[in-house]
């Protein structure tokens, strides 16, 4: 396949995780994660895993997108969250964050350029698996940043799957299209899914409860 | 998972996979039902201990279960050794233990009904997630099985849905995740580098290197973040501190083992011989019993100072890692037995205390340690309770306590590691010091008069039957001991 098509999508997939992961309106930030999930099921489809790509878009995509939406308040819910996150971490809470993000990204870029040195596969598959493992680390990268970064329930929720994303990448890319990766990531979607129906079913009740949307505490602990 | 059966379809195989999966079924039953009597719960539950009991004859008779599920090309693959049998008798009682107190806790207590219906689901999950960890032999089945633990558990924690409960419930879920994807990520280098997922087929192929490192410190990772090892470990004083008792029971005795059960399995197969990172976990270990004991003495209230003791005796488990990389043989088998009596021990000791200590919140009506005054007049049971189940913990005799300390001394000793020596005297004496200070408190005798709710027998019963367990362990530790010899060590 030619190097362009590759690209296409990827850069496409890197556009949409930043504007998904950057944008402090809540509600934009949501639809970006939806076409954001959208496209990775293309991207399952384009690596011949049909089944995959089906699930992506059924629990990805809208029953996540629905979960998110609903968290909103969007979506068959009476009351709203704030659309804007206003939220700014203070300065000293960063650095060990930041130290161990750097650790889990320098750490799994090292593994990922010691598994593919090494394997002798076909040079016509090797772009594609290039272009998989570069745009899986970089989602890695964003996701981890901003689950580092970011104080808002939602948008921690928002980069938990991105970043979860992005190592369903790195999966496709190291091991292939196996039956065993497509197994791993099926469990991760489910996984995913479930975690952000609980997670913003706490959030909304710590929200009407006393209206908090972080988990602000001063001296927490460091979540790695 | 069971749809196509595979060839190494037998008898046993199939009773072993009922008494996995059945609680699931009766967690359904019950969710639809909700017991109201602890009778009915106790009948329920019983056949399948006594089911992985002669499951364990078999295997101490005739060697390991072994067999795969397929699902389409998929191969599940699963084990049964004398350590998983023992691990699974274990997890049964416990769960049956923490299911019949827990009838007995929502007719004491004023719990909503529907949240106590949504108890015994997650209970049915729980058991069956902890039952397929023990005999699951490959990655793809103990990450599916680990993530339903995960979150069966967080949810059992949000049931109360008050103030504290949710935001200690999220922020367990989002260390859960987290640990989840660290996880993934070290199966994909894996699976990358060697290109399966069972247990056994990575331990043959798997050649020690950077990128086999790299993988076991994300499994790693991932799995101390979980088993709230030190310094990851503070999500789990919150969480307790706010859950019902017999949640906190199971997720103390039980939840925190199955992800160190996992890393120890997963470190022999790929890098046993990594005498620098085990020493690593030691060290982490020490710290962990250092801090926990010290936090536990300064807590003020009863059910942080029990979390508080989780924390300090995972460490004791910790320190199998570096007594088993790289030591002698005599050294590794002390070790290994050691750590399994302590798991089993705390497990039992632990649960016992978490239900003597409810048993003794819930009847006095107090949660702090200084409001205990005068207890040990109107409450001799639950407290003679909680002490039994600390002379477990301390790891005086005869207890399973104080047989595994004792092993695991001997072992340091054996191998010449003499800082785990002064951890494991320094660690009792830290657990003499918190429990004692919970008994000076409850046997002040110039104390107001409170009013004291009396609680159904049952509850005492189980949390002193658990207590007496964990001692009767310690004498009778000659049957599990022989069967971690026959099998179970990589």
């Amino acid at each position: 396949m030619a190097l362009s098509g590759e690209l296409f999508p990827a850069g496409l997939l890197v556009f949409l995780a930043t504007a998904c992961l950057l944008d402090r309106h809540l509600l934009r930030a949501c639809l970006a994660f939806i076409a954001f999930a959208l496209l990775m099921a293309l991207a399952w489809w384009r690596l011949d895993s049909p089944w995959l790509a089906l699930v992506e878009a059924t629990l990805g995509a809208l029953l996540t997108g629905i979960t998110l939406l609903h968290g909103l308040g969007r979506l068959g819910s009476r009351s709203s969250l704030p659309l804007r996150d206003r939220e700014r971490r203070p300065r000293q809470q960063a650095t060990a964050r930041w130290l161990a993000a750097l650790v889990w990204l320098t750490l799994a870029g090292a593994a990922v350029w010691g598994v593919s040195g090494n394997s002798e596969l076909a040079a016509s598959v090797e772009v594609t698996r290039w272009v998989l493992l570069a745009t899986g680390l970089t989602i890695m990268a964003l996701g981890l940043w901003a689950f580092a970064h970011h104080l808002h329930l939602l948008r921690r929720l928002l980069a938990f799957n991105v970043l979860g994303s992005g190592i369903f990448l790195l999966l496709a890319g190291l091991a292939g299209p196996a039956v065993e990766v497509q197994g791993l990531i099926l469990v991760g979607l489910v996984v995913s899914l479930i975690g952000s129906v609980l997670g913003v079913a706490l959030l909304r009740r710590l929200h009407a409860q006393d209206g908090r949307v972080v988990l602000g505490d001063g001296g927490r602990e460091e979540a790695g | 998972m069971n749809a196509p059966l595979a060839p190494s379809l037998s008898f046993p195989a199939v009773v072993l996979w009922l008494a996995l999966l059945v609680p699931l079924l009766l967690g359904l039953l019950a969710w639809r039902f909700p017991p109201r009597r602890m009778l009915p719960v106790l009948l329920a539950g019983t056949p399948l201990p006594l089911a992985t009991f002669w499951l364990l004859h078999r295997v101490s008779a005739g060697g390991e279960l072994v067999g795969v599920w397929s699902l389409g090309e998929l191969q599940l693959h699963w084990r049964l050794n004398g350590l998983a049998g023992l691990l699974l008798l274990l997890t049964q009682l416990l769960l049956l233990a923490s299911a019949t107190y827990a009838v007995g806790y929502w007719r004491a207590t004023v719990l909503p009904e529907r949240a106590f219906a949504g108890f015994w689901p997650l209970l049915g999950g729980l058991a069956a997630a902890l039952g397929v960890i023990w005999v699951a032999a490959d990655l793809l089945t103990l990450y599916a099985a680990l993530e339903l633990m995960g979150l069966t558990a967080v949810g059992m924690m949000l049931l109360p849905g008050k103030g504290a409960a949710l935001v200690a419930g999220m922020r367990y879920l989002i260390y859960a995740l987290v640990g989840s994807l660290a996880w993934l990520l070290g199966v994909a280098l894996l699976l990358g580098a060697s290109g399966r997922l069972d247990l056994a087929g990575l331990a043959a192929t798997t050649e020690p290197g950077p990128v086999t490192g790299i993988a076991m410190a994300m499994l790693a990772a991932g799995l101390l973040l979980k088993a709230a090892i030190f310094p990851l470990h503070g999500w789990l004083v919150p969480v307790h501190a706010s859950a019902w008792t017999p949640v906190s029971a199971l997720h103390g005795a039980l939840v925190v083992k199955a992800s160190f059960f996992i890393l120890m399995q997963l470190w022999q197969r790929l890098v046993p011989e990594g005498v620098a990172a085990a020493w690593l976990l030691g060290l982490l270990g020490s710290l962990a019993v250092l801090w926990g004991g010290l936090q536990a003495w300064r807590a003020n209230e009863l059910k942080k100072v029990v979390a508080w003791s989780t924390v300090g005796q995972l460490g004791y488990l910790m320190l199998a890692f570096p007594l088993l990389a790289g030591t002698s043989a005599a050294v590794a088998t002390l070790a290994w037995q050691a750590t399994w009596l302590q798991l089993a021990g705390h497990a039992l000791a632990k649960a016992a205390m978490f239900m003597a200590a409810g048993n003794l919140l819930l009847a006095a009506g107090e949660s702090r340690i200084t409001d205990l005054a005068g207890t040990s007049r109107r409450l001799p049971l639950p407290l003679m309770t909680f002490g039994l189940a600390a002379v477990t913990l301390m790891g005086l005799p005869p207890s399973a306590g104080f047989t595994a300390k004792w092993l695991l001394l001997q072992a340091a000793i054996l191998a010449g590691q003499w800082l785990w020596v002064a951890v494991l005297v320094v660690g009792s004496l830290l657990t003499a010091a918190y429990v004692f200070r919970v008994f000076r408190c409850a046997f002040v005798e110039a104390a107001p008069r409170h009013e004291v709710r009396s609680l159904p027998a049952g509850m005492d019963l189980i949390a002193l039957l658990l207590s007496l367990s964990a001692l009767g362990l310690g004498l009778a530790a000659e049957w599990p001991l022989a069967l971690l010899r026959g099998g179970g060590m990589p």
